[in-house]
């Protein structure tokens, strides 16, 4: 019995050196729309041919990365929202000349805040109809972020 | 259960070791055997303790663990390290499949193991490389005693409606021998305690508590005759092992879609997305055993051929594909081993020669890793000394030799780049060498009821083709990969203790680790973007990880016994960008209780064996905060599960009924080393496991 004893006295001091401190970063980076023109906001519509703008508020305990906006045709409704907003939607059809944007996008480096701000150009000759606008943002440590909004684009 | 399980307990009856017992001390003889720290689990603990499927049922051994994958497949673990840093051999053989997906199971008939040992640490000595985190030694190849014997099975689980049978024939007549097996197993979608998932800010509703699409099916056949004499032994075994399965269908990897395909119509169909695997294996094993000299080889061909199919989409300026084949990878392994045994004095010297030649084809329109062929050379050495009946030392090296083609990919479709269309190189052509030295030192003592093991040892692995030249996206993850063509060999030191106490009646066993890699291959998640998606790439870190295990059993009487087992791992990357994180899927802290009551009836309670018993068991598992990005902190649980089982005699036949309910009180929980974490779906609920088999 002794032995066992001396047993579960070494378990417990093996268990207790290994303590987890986390110095690390553990905190995704955000996407929020406290900007005052927050663009592109759910259901909203754009023209073919005109210029759309984008800004939104990233922000980051420790320090942004980068972020990417990619956009996406949703003819055959596969959904994308991250808000529980419905947009009415076109009936479904196939993509003919579906608009593909994919976009990659520095933030200077030691950002903890940052107001993304871009003007995506539409193209004119494009199938209009709905599109999934997706944000994501990375953190240094490798946390990312995502946020999509489901647009309309209109002739 | 820990009675016929651990180490310290008694071994496998129906193996060899029962020739080598001196003593009649069994426990201390198998000890003794190895100073690695192994488990040996008889076919009585795999028949009494059927969870449903083989790593359901090791996954109560302290330091291993089942990566559950959904459906109702799972991948092995040891001491934390799986997928191409553990082995798993069928008599002898590295079973060489595609480890390296998240997705991808076992791909071996389990109703045709007759017994298991896994071998926790290091093993490269005789294994090679992979073997860094240990090895599963599955037997298929025990021989029959009768002219003709057999086993038919039948088996079923509530959770996912898993019906199954597998039947066994074989007979030995003037030496020469078959046996024949089967398996047949059909299972619908898994239930979870949960009405709806949530991910990404996106609500799943589950119907009817299902998770959409996990059902799926098997069917195994195998074919073995061989001649068994006194000096020689030749067999040759042919198995086919076929699996399809779906894949959870609104989170096909970390993408929540909707489909047109009407999943809730039945909950045993097998829709897109899904995988199918079929797995050939040939294999033949010849011993000769002279006096003092044995040889023995081993020869073995593996096609592993696996379809993954899922609806066809377009994504950035990949158009939609006009078919659903999204990969397919054909992959056949060579491999021819030989090894020599040399009894001089108290020597036994043992030395061999592993060669290996992989090729892998890949197809579909989804690129994650390219074609390529591997060729590997191993040859070893190493002596046993025997200095005292109580005191033997081992010491072994080995030399690997690995030579790794990997061909050129470029995109099936076009990408705009600076207004050209161009069809992207996703994966240059590229031939690299690896030559390690591995080596292995160890000591067993035993002393009155103790038995003292150490060892140290040195393990490596070859890069795998994806780590060297993935460039694309994981659909499953939905991630773009990036390899590293300037990776090394993967090296790991390890230091390994057992000491183990048994009087009998009670035993102890207490088993720590101290493990180091200089440079740890790891999937970095960056905060980069390629094509819209985060980049992980592939670099080298070292590595620090320390744990133990330990467990206590205790036959209080004839009737109850008792056991209480924990194990603990820590692991932290000491370099490089995640300098401070620990890897991913940290296994947590957990502990296991177990009472079980032994009983029978009039007569048999005469017999030294009863043959009725009923066991609680009770499994604590901690929290878990050390993680790395995208992983999520995972709160601890605790489940209940019970099992019981009765064993039936008459005349040359035998009958056994195992029950077993796992998650009693249909817990919701989340497994912070399965895949499905990721995607915040918890463990399956309550689940009925039966299992009747008459042996013959």
């Amino acid at each position: 019995m002794k032995q066992f004893f001396l047993f579960l006295s070494l378990l417990v001091a093996l268990s207790a050196c290994g303590g987890s401190d986390h110095q690390e970063d553990m905190t995704k980076p955000t996407i929020v729309d406290t900007v005052e023109d927050a663009c592109p906001t759910d259901c909203q519509t754009f023209r073919r041919g005109e210029e759309m703008p984008f800004c939104y508020l990233l922000g980051d305990n420790d320090e942004l990365g980068n972020y990417n906006i990619e956009i996406h045709n949703n003819f055959d409704h596969h959904t994308h929202s991250t808000s529980s907003v419905e947009c009415e939607m076109d009936a479904k059809k196939e993509p003919v000349h579906p608009w593909i944007y994919n976009e990659d996008f520095a933030i200077p480096a030691g950002s903890t805040s940052f107001v993304a701000r871009q003007f995506i150009q539409i193209p004119a000759d494009i199938d209009p109809g709905d599109y999934h606008f997706m944000v994501r943002v990375t953190d240094r440590s490798g946390w990312q972020q995502l946020k999509a909004v489901a647009i309309k684009v209109v002739e | 259960m820990a009675s016929l399980l651990t180490t310290c307990a008694s071994p496998d009856s129906t193996i060899v070791l029962n020739d080598v017992t001196i003593s009649g001390n069994n426990p201390h003889t198998y000890q003794m055997k190895t100073s690695q720290t192994s488990v040996q689990i008889s076919h009585e603990y795999l028949e009494q303790n059927f969870a449903g499927s083989l790593m359901q049922t090791l996954q109560h051994i302290p330091g291993v663990k089942a990566i559950s994958i959904g459906s109702g497949q799972s991948k092995p673990t040891i001491r934390g390290l799986g997928y191409n840093r553990m082995a798993v051999t069928e008599d002898g053989i590295k079973h060489e499949g595609q480890q390296w997906g998240d997705d991808h199971g076992l791909e071996i008939d389990q109703f045709a193991i007759d017994r298991t040992e896994v071998i926790k640490g290091p093993a490269a000595l005789l294994y090679g490389s992979d073997a860094i985190g240990g090895v599963l030694r599955l037997y298929s190849n025990h021989v029959p005693t009768e002219k003709v014997e057999g086993k038919v099975q039948l088996f079923g689980r509530t959770n996912n409606g898993q019906v199954g049978m597998s039947g066994k024939v074989g007979g030995l007549l003037n030496k020469f021998f078959y046996r024949a097996h089967f398996t047949m197993i059909d299972y619908a979608d898994f239930r979870v305690p949960t009405d709806s998932i949530e991910y990404f800010s996106y609500r799943i509703p589950l119907h009817h508590r299902r998770l959409r699409n996990t059902a799926g099916k098997e069917r195994d056949g195998s074919v073995m005759v061989g001649y068994a004499g006194y000096t020689f032994h030749t067999d040759v075994r042919v198995s086919d092992s076929y699996s399809k399965s779906g894949f959870f269908a609104d989170a096909h990897g970390l993408e929540v879609k909707l489909s047109d395909i009407d999943y809730d119509r039945s909950a045993r169909d097998i829709d897109l997305p899904h995988q199918s695997v079929n797995h050939l294996k040939v294999l033949s094993h010849t011993t000769w055993h002279g006096s003092r000299l044995g040889i023995e080889t081993n020869l073995a061909y593996q096609n592993n051929y696996r379809r993954e199919c899922s609806e066809p989409i377009s994504h950035g300026y990949m158009p939609k594909p006009d078919n659903a084949r999204e990969r397919v990878f054909d992959k056949s392994t060579y491999s021819a081993n030989l090894a020599f045994h040399l009894h001089v004095g108290d020597h036994q010297v043992q030395s061999g020669l592993n060669e290996e030649t992989q090729h892998n084809r890949r197809k579909g329109w989804g690129f994650i890793i390219p074609d390529f062929e591997v060729h590997s050379l191993g040859v070893y050495l190493m002596d046993r000394y025997t200095c005292r009946e109580n005191l033997i030392l081992n010491a072994g090296i080995r030399y690997d030799y690995a030579d790794t083609h990997i061909h050129s990919y470029h995109d099936w479709y076009p990408t705009p780049v600076d207004g050209t269309p161009t069809y992207i190189q996703r994966s240059q052509p590229l031939h690299r060498h690896f030559n390690s030295l591995t080596w292995s030192a160890g000591i067993n003592y035993s002393s009155g009821p103790w038995v003292m093991k150490a060892n140290a040892g040195k393990s490596f692995r070859v890069p795998i083709p994806k780590e060297l030249g993935a460039d694309g996206i994981n659909y499953h993850i939905f991630r773009y990969e990036r390899g590293n063509a300037a990776l090394d060999a993967e090296e790991s030191y390890q230091l390994d203790m057992a000491l183990c106490w048994d009087n009998g009646q009670m035993s102890l066993q207490f088993e720590p680790y101290l493990n180091y890699f200089p440079n740890y291959i790891y999937l970095n998640p960056t905060s980069d973007y390629v094509e819209g998606l985060q980049l992980y790439h592939y670099t080298q870190a070292e590595v620090l990880r320390y744990g133990w295990e330990a467990i206590w059993t205790w036959q209080i009487d004839r009737h109850w016994s008792s056991t209480l087992q924990g194990e603990y791992l820590f692991a932290r990357q000491e370099s490089g960008l995640k300098k401070g994180y620990t890897l991913p899927f940290s296994t947590p802290w957990s502990a296991e209780v177990e009472g079980k009551y032994a009983f029978g009836w009039g007569r048999q309670m005469t017999s030294p064996d009863l043959p009725a018993f009923v066991a609680v068991n009770a499994r604590l598992v901690g929290r878990q905060d050390d993680i790395v990005p995208p992983e999520k902190p995972t709160d601890g649980y605790w489940v209940l599960n019970l099992s019981a089982g009765h064993h039936f005699h008459w005349n040359r036949c035998s009958m056994q009924v195992a029950l077993h309910v796992d998650n009693l009180l249909n817990r919701k929980y989340f497994d912070h080393t399965s895949f499905y974490r990721l995607i915040d779906v918890p463990e399956p609920g309550r689940n009925f496991s039966a299992k009747v088999a008459v042996d013959f």
